[in-house]
């Protein structure tokens, strides 16, 4: 019976180890995420009650004032990290798609930042952003300004400022593969028909690189949107809650001090379900557009 | 050829490119020059020349265990490595392969793991693994960081796997060779620059992971990118300490990235763009 059954499904042998470890570390965890969700366990006591949907309410009748600013901030850090990381990183690619001699030491630089352990990325960051003794502001006192980065109004802008540093390259990366491996036929075409320069690209460029870019975007949008490393190690969350991102909250809550687990299991559920819907959106959206062109 | 037109190298490009790769590495220059400093110099940042002292490197030697931590990350991320390209490798040979019902959902299924938030996850693997009394063991986080190692491995070994021609598999079935000899004799040796390329990109990753190793371990098993909270309080920092175990962290994962440059696109976007 069973003899049979895996010899006709040949795959089965390669990909059910697999299929079973990631599924038990996937799903298991999840549910149990769900179970915590709604109760009051607390770290270091070790009865707790079912509550119900209590924390989810917590939540959302606004009594956790600082969770919505959370929320606020990851969306709006993701959004501006990637559009700014798209736009960054495309004109670095048009920069690079052309032939130079120290073409490869250029790469080679590029590759620095994204290699670069993201914790120790926040606290190199952290030394340059010293407002008295950071390389930063030793810099800029050559042009008569100061700027104090990690204040309560710049924090944000600086971990934003931070992310762009690590992860521009990749957007770049991607986006200069794309450019060179464009074909060339339609270009042809294009000038035959007299089309200009802004039409070749609008009806040429973009629609042949829009995997790519799509690409990008799933990468950079959930990246950034799950964001703890750099800002754990930046900032803290601080100065008192101006960057505590969505990740961030949650280590609050049930980590740093507190040990609620239970509230910050339902802020975990959160965010859960917030990436999985953005990334199902963007996948299915690549999903599509790389299945129609075979 | 460039469809995008003969594009020179002006005067103005190779400038701008000039500052964005200084900008690029200043950040991991500016780390080194730090640690070579002494206490006192790490607080001006107006000093350039100076005589480099190695006192930071053997402080966090001697007094901050700094060889614990690179020992823990080198046995979590070397075993988490071997496992995973094992699993990881025969399911992608298996997605590489076969056709079957479903098979894209279940591909794409396994690229979804890639977007979940570690913060999400952590959270019940830490009262499990309380629970099960494995906190602060290497094995908790070899299991953690399969979540995200057999996933990539399956994207990126399945992209290789599939620039193989399959004529060369289907010469050997007809001399009587069965899958798992072709897989072995045949298909492996050919994709073992594809292997090793993987095998590193889980390296980096793994050495790298931060939210699984911070709140699963405290003191026995900690790798390297949990020193960041030695060095959290703002009274009394140590500059120069920092900076140096700083560079001792991202030295190892930048010597791999340099060695599979060739294929970082490829690492960095699951095998989707080569």
């Amino acid at each position: 019976m069973i003899r049979t059954y895996f010899q006709k499904r040949p795959h089965l042998i390669y990909i059910m180890p697999a299929i079973i470890i990631l599924g038990a570390l996937t799903i298991i965890p999840t549910i149990f995420l769900y179970g915590l969700s709604v109760t009051n366990y607390e770290l270091g006591y070790p009865t707790f009650d079912f509550v119900g949907l209590e924390n989810y309410i917590r939540l959302f009748t606004g009594k956790d004032a600082e969770f919505w600013y959370s929320v606020g901030i990851s969306l709006g850090f993701m959004l501006l990290a990637t559009v700014i990381q798209l736009a960054l990183g495309f004109w670095l690619a048009v920069l690079l798609d052309r032939e130079f001699k120290f073409k490869f030491l250029v790469f080679a630089c590029m590759i620095v930042p994204l290699a670069m352990t993201p914790s120790i990325t926040g606290q190199v960051w952290k030394l340059m952003m010293n407002a008295e003794y950071g390389v930063l502001n030793y810099f800029l006192q050559f042009f008569g300004g100061k700027v104090i980065w990690l204040s309560g109004e710049n924090a944000f802008w600086s971990t934003l400022l931070v992310d762009i540093w690590q992860n521009t390259p990749f957007v770049a990366l991607i986006i200069y593969a794309g450019m060179r491996s464009l074909p060339t036929d339609p270009y042809e075409a294009a000038s035959i028909d007299g089309a200009g320069k802004l039409q070749i690209f609008r009806n040429i460029t973009l629609p042949l690189l829009w995997p790519m870019i799509l690409l990008a975007v799933i990468f950079r949008a959930i990246d950034s949107l799950k964001m703890f490393d750099i800002p754990y190690s930046l900032t803290q969350g601080g100065p008192g809650s101006s960057t505590e991102f969505l990740s961030l909250h949650i280590y609050r809550l049930g980590f740093a001090g507190t040990g609620w687990i239970g509230r910050s299991a339902a802020v975990s559920v959160v965010l859960l379900i917030l990436t999985t819907v953005i990334s199902m959106i963007l996948i299915r959206l690549y999903r599509k557009g790389v299945e129609n062109k075979g | 050829m460039n469809p995008l037109g003969n594009k020179k190298l002006t005067v103005v490009t190779a400038v701008l490119l000039l500052l964005v790769s200084v900008g690029c590495i200043f950040p991991f220059i500016w780390m080194f020059i730090i640690s070579l400093k002494t206490g006192t110099q790490t607080y001006d940042p107006s000093i350039w020349i100076f005589s480099p002292t190695f006192e930071n490197y053997k402080n966090i030697f001697e007094n901050r265990h700094a060889l614990d931590y690179l020992k823990n990350s080198s046995i979590v991320v070397l075993l988490t490595t071997f496992i995973s390209i094992f699993i990881g490798g025969l399911a992608a040979y298996g997605f590489a392969r076969f056709e079957f019902k479903k098979k894209e959902n279940r591909a794409f299924w396994v690229l979804s793991l890639r977007m979940l938030p570690p913060m999400a996850s952590v959270i019940p693997i830490f009262v499990m693994a309380s629970l099960l009394g494995i906190l602060d063991t290497h094995f908790v986080l070899i299991i953690c960081y399969m979540l995200f190692n057999i996933p990539f491995t399956i994207w990126m070994m399945r992209s290789f796997f599939e620039e193989i021609p399959v004529a060369l598999e289907e010469a050997a079935f007809v001399d009587g060779a069965s899958r798992f000899q072709v897989f072995m004799r045949i298909i492996l040796p050919l994709a073992t620059p594809g292997l090793i390329a993987t095998s590193i990109f889980c390296i980096i990753n793994s050495w790298n992971e931060f939210v699984f190793a911070l709140f699963l371990t405290s003191s026995d098993a900690s790798t390297l990118p949990t020193t960041v909270t030695l060095f959290l309080s703002v009274s009394g920092v140590v500059w120069g300490e920092m900076s140096a175990i700083g560079i001792v962290t991202i030295l190892p994962v930048l010597l791999f990235a340099m060695i599979v440059q060739k294929y970082m696109i490829r690492g960095l976007t699951f095998g989707g763009v080569k």
